[in-house]
Formats: C-alpha cells, structure tokens, sequence
C-alpha cells in the first residue's frame, strides 16, 4: 500500500514539476516566438554570469521580479478572498493533470505502473470539472477587488467561460459516443486501433467537426487570444486590475497552465494520446507487413515522447494563433459561441449518432 | 451632423466559414517565424550574417545615427584655454520657454571678455529640447550637439547639469576637483572623467 | 507766443522754446542724445534732426528757437534718412557687445537702431579701440568704446553738481571721456551720469552685471532716506532668485518731479537701501511660554503677540493709568500710522506718545541732501507728535527708568544707539512690557519682550510730507518679507482687539480720516495727491534750507 502510494507520489511529483517549469518555459516561448513572427528579436537581455541562454534567463528575472514586487491589497477589498482567488485558479489547473494519461503502462519487474496520477473511470468528467471550477478563481478575483473594472472583468470571463463549456461538453460527447469510453487511459487505448488497416483511429479522424469546435471552445474557455476579453492585459481591464505581485503571478501562469492542460487534453482525445502510429506492445506492426518489435521501457518512452511532442505541437499552434487573429469583441464572442460552436457542436453529436447506429456499433 | 454611410463590403461565404482565413494569417505569420528561425540559427551558426533576421535596432549597442541638427543634452563650448565662451548675457535664460536656465554672472578679468558665467544650470527635468537657447547665443557657446539622449537620473537634483557638467559633457555629478577660481580654466572639462556617475558614491545634494 | 507746426498740428509756445520742447509739449517725441532738459544746450549729437520749411538743411530741433509760422515735420522721409545717417555715424566705432553691456534693453542707440535706424552697416574698417572698464568713481563704471561722446556727462558735472571731474579728451575718432587726473568721481549726486547717460558707456557699478533690465519690475515709490523725499522709481526682481544675491531691489532710478527732486538722485538714497532685502526682522518674537520673560527668544505668532500685549493694554486702560503707557513713535512711520498712533495711545488710552527722537544732524548741501534723515518729520509734526507739548522720547525713557512708565513700545528706533545698552537693559528688567517693532535685526529688538516685524516702507501704501510740506505717496512695490507686518496693519487690529471704533480698512480710508481731523491736510486723497504729491494747505519748512529752484 505504502508502496503504491510513493509511487503514485513520484508520478504525480513528476507530472506537476513537469507541467510547471512548462509553463515558465511558455512565458520565454512566448515572448521568442511573437518577436520571430514580428521581426523583431525578442528577450536577450538578464545575463546569469554573463551568459543569456537566449534570454531564457527572463523567465527567471520574472519570477523574482513577482515575488519582491509589493503585494497591494486595496483598502476597501475583502482580504480572505482576494489572497484566496488566485491560489483557486493555479490549484484547479494544476489538479486537472492528475487524470490525463501521459504515456503507456509501465512495467517494473511484476509491477504495473500507470503513467497517469490518478486513475479516474469519468476521468473526462473530472477535468472539465476541475477547469470550471477554475471560473471560481476568476469570480472571486473580480468580486474581492471591490473594484467595478475588476467586478465587470470578472464577470466577462464568467460568461464567457460558461458558455464555452457548454460548446467543448458538447463536442466532445461524440468522441465519448465514438469510443465509448469517458476514461481517458480507456480512451487513448481506443485510439491506438487501426483504420481500415492504415489509418490510426485517431479522434481527429473520427470527429474532425467536434475537434475544430473543441480547440476553439478551449481556446476560449482558457481566455487565450483571440479571446481574451476577460484579462484584455492592457487595452481593456480585467479581473486582476488589483492585483500585483506574484498574486498577479498567480493569474499568470494559470494562463499557461489552462494553455498547457488543453493541449493536452486535445492531444489526449483527438491525436491518440501517447499512442505512436502502428507502435503497440508488443513493438512496431506496420501495415504492409513489416515488424520491429521493442522492448517495454522503449515503447513507454515512445509513448511519453509522443505525448509530449503533439502537446507541444498544440501550444506551439495556439501562441501562433494568439499572434496571428485579433480579438474578438464582446457581442462577436458571445455568438459563437451560441449561434456558431453550440449548434454544430449539437449536429455533430446528431451525425454520430446516426452514423453510429448505421454502422451498427462498431465498438 | 452630417451622416456618412459607410458601405461594408459583404463577407463572401468563403470568408464567413472564418477558419480558411485564420489559415492564410497562420500561413503569413508561420512564414516570418520559420524564416526567422531559420535565419537566427545561421547567425548563430555564423551564416548568412548579412540577411537580417529582425528589423528592431538592439539600443544600448546599436544607435540609429543622429540628424546633424538634432538637438541632444547641452554643452557650452570652450575659448581655447578651456574657460567657457559664455559671457552670460542671459540672453538664453531669458528666452528659455522652460525657465530652465540659471545663469549668475560675474566680472571677467579680462575687460575685453568683461562677462562670465559664475553659475550655469540647466535643469534638463524641464527642459523642452526646444533650442531656443542655442539659437540666441549671440557667442556660439551653447550648443546641443553632444549626441547624449539617453538623459536618466535617479534624482532631481542630478538632472540638473551644473557649469562642469555643461562644459564637459561626459561628467556626471558630482565634480570634486574644480574650483570656478579665475581663470575659468575647468580642470575637470578636458575628458576627463573625474567623478563619473557610476564610480562615486553619490553625495545627496552637490 | 509764436505759434507753430508740428507735423501738421499747430501749437504756440513761449518765446524762447526751442523746437524739442515744443514737440515734447504736443507729445510728439524727437530722438535726442545729447540734449537733456536739465542741461544746458550743446547740439552736438544731430540725432534730433528735423525738417523745417523753408530751410535749406535739416536743423537740430534742440537748438532751434521757435519762430512764428514756422511748419516742422518731425517724420520726414528726409529727416528720418539724415537720423539714420547720424546714428550710422554713431555706431560706426561702437563695439556693439549688447550682450554684455547693462544698457541693452534701455539704450537709446537700441531703440532708435530699431525704430529708425534698420540699415545694413557699411563700416568695414577697424574700429578705434578704446578703454573699457574703466572705474570712475565709488559708484560708476566707464565704458569709453560705448560712449557717444553726447557730453551730457560732461555737463552733468559742470552744471549741476559743479564739480567739473568729467571731460573730453583727444579728439576725432580718438575722443574718449575720462576724468581728469587726479580726480574721481565722488561727488554726492555721482550716479545720476548713469542715468542721463544715453548708452551703456557710463553704468553702475552696483548694478553692473547684478541682471538684465529687461527682468526687473518697476514701481513709483519715495526715497525715505532724508525729508527731502525724493522721487524714484524702485527696480525691483522677485521671480529670479538666484540673482542680486536674492535680494529683491536691484536698483532705484530718480523720477522726474519739478517740484522735489527734479531728474536727479543722491547717492546716499540711491544706494542706503540695502537694509530692505538684508538683516530683517522677519518672525514675531516673544516671551515664549512664560509672560513677561526678559528674553524674547522664542517664536511666536501675530495672535499671541497681539493678544498679550492688547491684554496688558486693556488693563491699565481699565485701572485708568494711561500715563503709565509710554510710545516713542518714529519720524520713519507714514502720516497714517502717526495718525494711528496717536488716535490709539494718546487719545484712547492717554499714553505718552512721542516722535521727537533727537539725532544728530546728517550731511546735507544746498541741492538735495537734508540733514533730517527722517523722511516724514514734518508730517510728525503736523500731527503734534513733535511739538513741544509731546514729550521728548528722551523724557519718556527717563520716565520709565524712573518707574513712572510700565509698558513702553518702540516704533523702529534704535534705543541702544541713542540711550547706550545698559541703560535699554535697565529698561526690559524695569518695564512690565517693553514691544519693539521695526523692520531690522537690532540690539533693542534684542532686549525688547516682544519684537514684532514690521515691514519696510516700500512694502505698504502710506504718505510722507518732506521738509519742504510736501505730501508723497510712497506706494507699495512689494508684499511684506517674512512674517512681518505693515505698522498700520499692527495698529488697526491691536485698535479692534482694543475694542476701539477704527472702521478704516487700509491705509486710503486712515489717509480720509486724517484729512478729516488735520485741517492742514483738509480735502486731500490718494487721488489728489497723485504721483507728484501736493502741498499741506501752511508751508513753512522746517529748516532754512530751500531747494535751489
Ligand atoms: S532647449 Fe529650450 S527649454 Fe531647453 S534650455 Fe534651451 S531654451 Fe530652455
Ligand atoms: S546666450 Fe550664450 S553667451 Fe549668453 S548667457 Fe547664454 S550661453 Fe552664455
Ligand atoms: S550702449 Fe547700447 S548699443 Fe552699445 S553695447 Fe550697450 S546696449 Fe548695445
Ligand atoms: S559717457 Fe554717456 S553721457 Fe557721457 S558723453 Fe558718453 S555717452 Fe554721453
Ligand atoms: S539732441 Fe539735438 S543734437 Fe543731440
């Protein structure tokens, strides 16, 4: 028992250390990446003895930055709950990981050990959940500011991000109906199946309309550009306008937090997860007959490594994207979401269900 | 009011499916960043070190060269042995819009020169950079073409450029070593950088 | 009376006028350099040419008599052009260093280069180089290559000071002026050259290099330093510290008043004002906590002050000793603060009040200078501050040493110098209250109990009668240094705290009260009196000395 528990410590110890200093990397990725799209250079400066890595360093400067900056709580604001409001946010993004399967079992003499901290049956269920529950965070900061701006943010993004919900609940019902499955290992394991011989039966394959609205609901439900309205950093006012300091911080990184778990889960549910395309147990099966079979602790690393590489993939896409579209305006956002991402996302379940039925339940 | 219709050009249907278009804006920004990063690594490689990568000047190190009448910090120019050529006639502290000029004359010993400046401020905390000053100095001894922009401070009263710190534009407060005894011939003006910003321990005041 | 036309406008005068006078009657202003209306005629700088009908030439309108029927045209193309070649002239050796020189902005030879002048120079020789700074005297500075060689200097010093130390030397382009050797120049009136010096070639040595005559302000005001009350003009910077030393008047020039001061300015008024600006009495001092301390070491405020010293007041008032109240008043204090004065302690509460102070005489001449350096004597006296039936403050001081007074307050004078410290000791131990007021630091101020700041008198609005029984408005030029407080001020809030029925408000309404109660000073105003001051209705000066005119 004690055993299982340390062991699931280590793994979660590894998730969240992982998942964390990704998320800092995002703040230089970030910057590097809108400077190349801009022709510009980007950070080079904060030297650690001289050297600036790239200005990799900044991250660094940043953090330090956050923590010695004078906290302002003002005057007239609800102190328990404004401390309390960003701990909300970073917590329910970082527990959201704890259900996403990152790689294959791993096999450690007669031990199975799961790549996933927690194994959860309604896995899917329990992340969405937890980034609801992230709105809490948002909510909370917006009200105990007792700053309208920040209260008018606030509000913003809660609307915003419950109306999304509905739209990323929705598309991903049919993927659930596809594979039958709302355990996301489950769920991965479905995805390493072959289509007709040749074609991974990935999500994207089986729900390419529920996957275009559930990168786009996610986008906005982690407030990324181009729907950012609720933070909007600078040119309009957002839930954290009261806050500074590493609470500040807090928010921030949230951001990259969502960015990083939603790249994940689009990973997870439409790119087959760890799984490599004909790579299975018991080695590489490729359709034209051909055979290269590998031993367990390479497949696991493959299957970290493809995890890993799509999940970067998707950030690398949605920082590209944050540079490339304005954002929305208010009105614009709220249609989409209803009149746009909600109906299609109500057809496509319809279309799958048909289809399902016509094809007499393949799974 | 007057009322001007302006006619929208309706969306096509190709545009209205929205996603096509966020592809050709991915197209056009993947486009600077992989050429960029593709660039960047050969810098780093040490090819193609004359195609730029970005368009951005790096300030501190890199300068974008100056017009030759921009008007950068002020210094006053210099007789030959040294002593200002200002016969502090007061002519820029009247005319200055800013009211940033102190002037405090003083008999020359010369009868010939008759004026001098005892005092000189110019406190670039209010200075406009209009040139005003430069342009009624009927002796040519204040000139803004010392190329210094970068004009930061940690304290008013260091903005305030005292006769030394006019007279020889790389000194910074505070200046130890020159009395204004007559002849005016500043010991500290000649490039030397006695008392520089950032080797001395600043003295509040002076 | 010959009548005449100028420009067009026709305008009789009296025989012997000459032309400029005339023109200057009609407003119509002729550029002059060497012509001075104090001075004797010499025509020699041909800037004041003008066109006369039927004249060949153009003719000098200072030295032209008018003649009836005579037409001058005072703009001319043709004069102008003969000015213009003058001044060219003129300039043709002139250094031009206007930045440097302390005229610019008041010289004549900017003015008229501006106004008429205008022309390309022409001059490319070398210029006759001559001396510069050469000092002249105690108070004036010489610049030879500005000079114009107007000679007004010249007869500045043969006419009206009689003393002859300026001439002319060498001649042509070499002219130069100088004083002749062995002299200086130090006589009593020495800096009025500057002021009729039409350029910057004769300037002030007090001045030079001090500021820009374009950063001074200007105000009318009297000159205080003897009962001749001269009219002058105070320069005054307020708004440029860092220069004259932070001192606020830069310099004082003589205003034109035929009937006191003429054009001309001693040296003595011109530069004893220094203790304007230096060594003033600029907080209330008193006892501090404990009453009637012997020290008046410790701040305080106008409420405090005034309020004990209207305390103690009230109470002899009530017990009915006003005589044991002693004032010893100032000859320096405007009419309306003697008024109030005497109105307040003498007739309210009966105190002793005097302002015969006993000095010895100063210098003084036949021109300006008067040996009573009081400037309002005479104005003591009309309000029978000084007439013998008002004590001596020598009497009071006795009294009080002698225990008869308890309360004593000193308007300005300097107890210490007329009475010798001990005996001022004596006093601050002897008295109840011993108030001090005045504008400077001094050593009764020291041993007062309370000493109150008073301001100078160019910091209040008041009237001095000279010697003569002239009455002058002083005027204010600025606002009062410090804390301090004009005396009239003090007086009419120390009147109200009093309980007394004083319903003037500044000192125009205290002048119409004390016009209304002095027959001598019946149905005068600020308004009559104007800038040249009118005479009080009985003329009798207080000394034999009479102005030269
Ligand atoms: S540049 Fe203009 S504002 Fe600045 S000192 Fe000169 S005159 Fe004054
Ligand atoms: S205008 Fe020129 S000569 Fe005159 S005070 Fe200014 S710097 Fe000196
Ligand atoms: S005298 Fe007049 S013209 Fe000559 S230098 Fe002085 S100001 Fe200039
Ligand atoms: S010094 Fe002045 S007053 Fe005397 S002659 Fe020369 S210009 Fe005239
Ligand atoms: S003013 Fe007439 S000649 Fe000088």
């Amino acid at each position: 028992m004690v055993e299982i528990l340390l062991i699931k410590l280590v793994v979660a110890g590894l998730v969240f250390a992982a998942v964390l200093n990704l998320a800092g990397f995002h703040t230089w990725v970030e910057r590097k990446q809108s400077a190349l799209i801009q022709d510009r250079i980007g950070a080079n400066r904060a030297p650690i003895f001289g050297f600036t890595m790239l200005g990799m360093f900044h991250g660094v400067a940043d953090v330090l930055k956050m923590f010695t900056k004078e906290d302002i709580v003002p005057d007239r604001a609800d102190k328990v709950l404004h401390t309390i409001a960003p701990f909300f946010s970073v917590f329910f993004a970082l527990v959201a990981f704890a259900a996403i399967p990152f790689g294959p079992p791993l096999h450690l003499g007669d031990r199975v050990i799961d790549l996933q901290v927690a194994k959860i049956d309604a896995a899917l269920l329990y992340v969405f959940a937890m980034l609801s529950l992230g709105v809490y965070g948002v909510i909370l900061a917006g009200f105990a500011s007792r700053n309208n701006y920040a209260i008018m943010g606030g509000l913003r993004a809660t609307a915003q991000m419950i109306s999304y919900e509905i739209a990323i609940g929705i598309s991903l019902i049919g993927v659930i109906m596809v594979y039958g499955t709302m355990d996301l290992a489950e769920l991965v394991r479905a995805q390493g199946q072959l289509l007709g011989g040749w074609v991974p039966f990935w999500g994207i394959f089986a729900q390419p309309v529920g996957f275009i609205v559930f990168v786009t609901a996610a986008l906005a439900e982690t407030k990324r550009l181009p729907f950012d309205l609720p933070e909007g950093e600078s040119e309009i006012i957002g839930y954290f306008v009261e806050y500074s300091g590493m609470k500040f911080g807090m928010f921030f990184l949230t951001d990259f937090l969502e960015t990083i778990v939603v790249a994940s889960l689009a990973t997870t549910l439409f790119f087959g997860g760890w799984q490599v395309p004909y790579l299975t147990e018991d080695g590489f099966l490729f359709p034209w007959g051909g055979q290269l079979p590998v031993q367990n602790w390479v497949y696991v690393l493959l299957g970290v490594a493809s995890f890993s590489i799509k999940g970067l993939i998707f950030c690398f896409l949605f920082m590209q994207l944050r540079w490339t579209l304005p954002r929305f305006r208010y009105d614009q956002l709220m249609n989409l979401g209803w009149k746009g991402l909600f109906p299609i996302a109500v057809i496509n379940v319809v279309v799958t269900a048909f289809v399902l039925a016509f094809l007499g339940g393949s799974s | 009011m007057a009322v001007k219709a302006v006619q929208r050009r309706e969306l096509t249907f190709w545009e209205k499916l929205y996603i096509p278009q966020i592809i050709c804006g991915l197209k056009i920004t993947s486009t600077h960043f992989f050429r960029n990063l593709f660039l960047h690594t050969a810098h780093l490689l040490g090819r193609l070190k004359n195609v730029p990568a970005s368009v951005t000047i790096q300030y501190p190190e890199e300068r974008r060269p100056l017009m030759s009448r921009y008007r950068s910090r002020h210094r006053l120019t210099l007789r030959e042995d040294n002593s200002p050529r200002c016969v502090g006639c007061m002519l820029c502290e009247t005319v200055c819009p800013a009211r940033c000029i102190t002037i405090v004359p003083g008999e020359h010993p010369d009868p010939d020169v008759e004026k001098y400046p005892i005092r000189f401020d110019i406190d670039l905390g209010m200075c406009v950079y209009c040139g005003y000053c430069v342009e009624v100095c009927p002796e040519d001894a204040i000139r803004m073409d010392t190329g210094i922009l970068d004009l930061a401070a940690y304290s008013r009263e260091a903005m305030r450029l005292d006769i030394h710190e006019l007279m020889g534009p790389k000194l910074r407060k505070p200046i130890s070593d020159c009395s204004l005894e007559f002849p005016h011939i500043c010991a500290s003006a000649d490039g030397e950088m006695k008392g520089g910003w950032d080797s001395v321990p600043r003295s509040k005041g002076s | 009376m010959p009548s005449l036309t100028i420009d067009g406008r026709e305008v009789s005068v009296p025989k012997g006028t000459t032309v400029i006078q005339a023109a200057e009657k009609m407003g119509v202003f002729i550029p002059r350099y060497c012509y001075h209306p104090g001075l004797s005629v010499a025509g020699n700088c041909r800037i004041c040419l003008v066109e006369v009908e039927n004249l060949p030439k153009l003719q000098v309108a200072c030295n032209l008599p008018v003649t009836e029927g005579m037409v001058v045209h005072t703009g001319s193309e043709q004069a102008e052009d003969g000015r213009r070649a003058v001044l060219e002239f003129l300039l043709a050796n002139h250094p031009l260093d206007c930045p440097v020189c302390d005229q610019s902005g008041e010289c004549d030879l900017q003015n008229f280069y501006m106004n008429f002048g205008l022309y390309d120079p022409r001059f490319r020789e070398q210029k006759v180089k001559k001396q510069k700074a050469v000092q002249l005297g105690p108070h004036v500075m010489l610049d030879q290559e500005r000079c114009i060689l107007c000679s007004r200097c010249v007869r500045f010093t043969d006419e009206i000071t009689k003393t002859g130390e300026i001439g002319i030397f060498q001649r042509g382009d070499r002219a130069k002026i100088g004083v002749y050797p062995g002299t200086e120049l130090e006589n009593p009136y020495s800096a009025n050259v500057v002021d009729i010096c039409p350029v910057g070639a004769l300037t002030e040595r007090a001045f030079r290099f001090k500021a820009r005559v374009w950063y001074l302000s200007s105000a009318q005001t009297v000159c205080n330093g003897c009962s001749q009350g001269c009219n002058m003009d105070m320069h005054y910077v307020l708004d440029r510290p860092h220069l004259n030393e932070g001192a606020r008047v830069v310099r004082v020039k003589p205003r034109y008043n035929p009937d006191v001061n003429q054009w001309w300015l001693c040296d003595e008024g011109r530069y004893g004002l220094e203790w304007i600006d230096k060594a003033r009495l600029q907080e209330v001092r008193g006892p501090g906590d404990t009453a009637n301390a012997d020290t008046n070491s410790g701040k305080a405020t106008w409420e405090q002050a005034l309020g004990a010293i209207s305390k103690s007041l009230a109470e002899w008032k009530a017990e009915d000793v006003g005589a044991r109240i002693g004032v010893i008043a100032s000859a320096k204090l405007t009419n309306e603060e003697l008024f109030l004065i005497r109105e307040i302690f003498r007739d309210a509460l009966g105190a002793q009040v005097s302002a015969w102070v006993p000095e010895d005489p100063g210098t003084c001449d036949e021109f300006l200078v008067k040996a009573d350096k009081n400037p309002n004597t005479r104005g003591a006296t009309l309000l029978n501050l000084t007439s013998p039936d008002a004590p001596e403050a020598e009497r009071i001081v006795d009294e009080a040493l002698a225990g008869n007074i308890d309360l004593l307050w000193v308007f300005g004078y300097d107890l210490v110098e007329g009475f010798g410290e001990q005996k001022v000791r004596e006093l601050g131990e002897k008295l109840k209250l011993f108030v001090y007021s005045g504008t400077n630091e001094n050593p009764t101020q020291a041993l007062a109990h309370w000493g109150l700041p008073s301001a100078a008198y160019v910091e209040k609005d008041g009237t001095f009668v000279n010697h003569h029984g002239r009455v002058q408005r002083i005027g204010r030029v600025f606002s009062p240094l410090g804390d301090s407080r004009e005396d009239w001020r003090i007086l009419l809030e120390l009147g109200g705290l009093l309980g007394l029925q004083l319903d003037w408000r500044d000192p125009q309404e205290i002048f119409l009260g004390l016009a209304d109660a002095e027959t001598a000073f019946a149905g005068m105003s600020y308004g009559t009196i104007g800038d040249q001051g009118v005479e009080v209705a009985c003329t009798k000066p207080t000394e034999g000395v009479t102005a030269p005119w």
